[in-house]
């Protein structure tokens, strides 16, 4: 079994490699902010409504028919915000500077949170393999 | 590997707003050379272009310096009848270089510099949290 063959390591590691594409993505919307005609782009985060059917979300069962149904009962409750219109300036760019580095920021932010709990994960296999430290 | 091509784009950036400094510093050391015949025309003013260019080693659109245009508007004609560049009314063609343009052009690459150093800065720091996974 590998590493990998574990949900949680397969999920974030697709995270990871999701945050690695995305930096590529702002590094060009950043690198091209002068140039005329071009459009930032940015990554759709990934979903995964495949592996977490497995884990699941705990819910309350609900065993009368009388009960009221528990919160988080499927949906995002997240919404993604959507731009309608781009920020154009007269050459035809359209890279906010200012949103770029928010996304950088964050993108980096969210990395340093998945590399934290992979070694987390790491660390209770080790746990459970009897190695301490 | 990604992160390293990351920091490869906003190196292109890097450079071509290295490059517009270089030639705004032209402009603006320039910005009072005279000709030196008489009725001859001075420095023109430069203006730096970027172009997207499809980088298929690193497969990313990265940015890079276009040609270098100039400035087609008039020149400035001071009355300087003593100057040795001076036409027969005593006028001087003079450079079409505002400083104060050249100025806020300035600032516009410095700060889009910043903005590539920043996205290298948090790529470093992301790699380096790839790396600290080794130590756990």
């Amino acid at each position: 079994m590998g590493l990998t063959d574990i949900p949680i390591f397969s999920m974030l590691r697709t995270r990871l490699e999701w945050a690695q594409a995305r930096q590529r993505v702002l590094a060009e919307n950043v690198a091209n902010s002068d140039t005329p005609n071009f459009r930032p782009r940015d990554l759709a985060p990934p979903k995964f409504d495949s592996l977490s059917a497995s884990t699941g979300p705990v819910r309350l069962a609900t065993t009368e028919s009388g009960h009221l149904p528990g919160l988080g009962s499927g949906g995002d409750s997240f919404r993604t915000e959507k731009r309608g219109a781009y920020d154009l300036r007269p050459a035809g760019n359209a890279v906010n500077i200012e949103d770029e580095m928010m996304k950088v920021a964050a993108n980096q932010m969210d990395y340093q949170a998945v590399t934290a709990l992979y070694t987390r994960s790491l660390n209770l296999l080790k746990t459970a393999i009897g190695k301490v430290g | 590997m990604d992160f390293l091509k990351s920091m490869a784009i906003a190196a292109t950036g890097l450079r071509a707003q290295a490059g517009r400094m270089r030639i705004i510093s032209e402009n603006i050391a320039n910005a009072d050379s005279t000709p030196s015949a008489p009725g001859a025309d001075p420095y023109r003013r430069k203006i730096p272009t970027f172009q997207t260019e499809f980088d298929r080693a690193v497969g990313a659109s990265v940015v890079e310096l276009g040609k270098t245009v100039t400035d087609k508007s008039d020149f400035q004609l001071r009355y300087e009848p003593g100057h040795p560049a001076a036409d027969k009314n005593g006028n001087v063609k003079y450079p079409n270089v505002n400083p104060l343009v050249e100025m806020t052009d300035m600032r516009e690459a410095q700060r889009s510099y910043q903005a590539n150093i920043n996205v290298i800065t948090a790529t470093r720091r992301m790699l380096q949290r790839t790396i600290d996974i080794l130590k756990a």
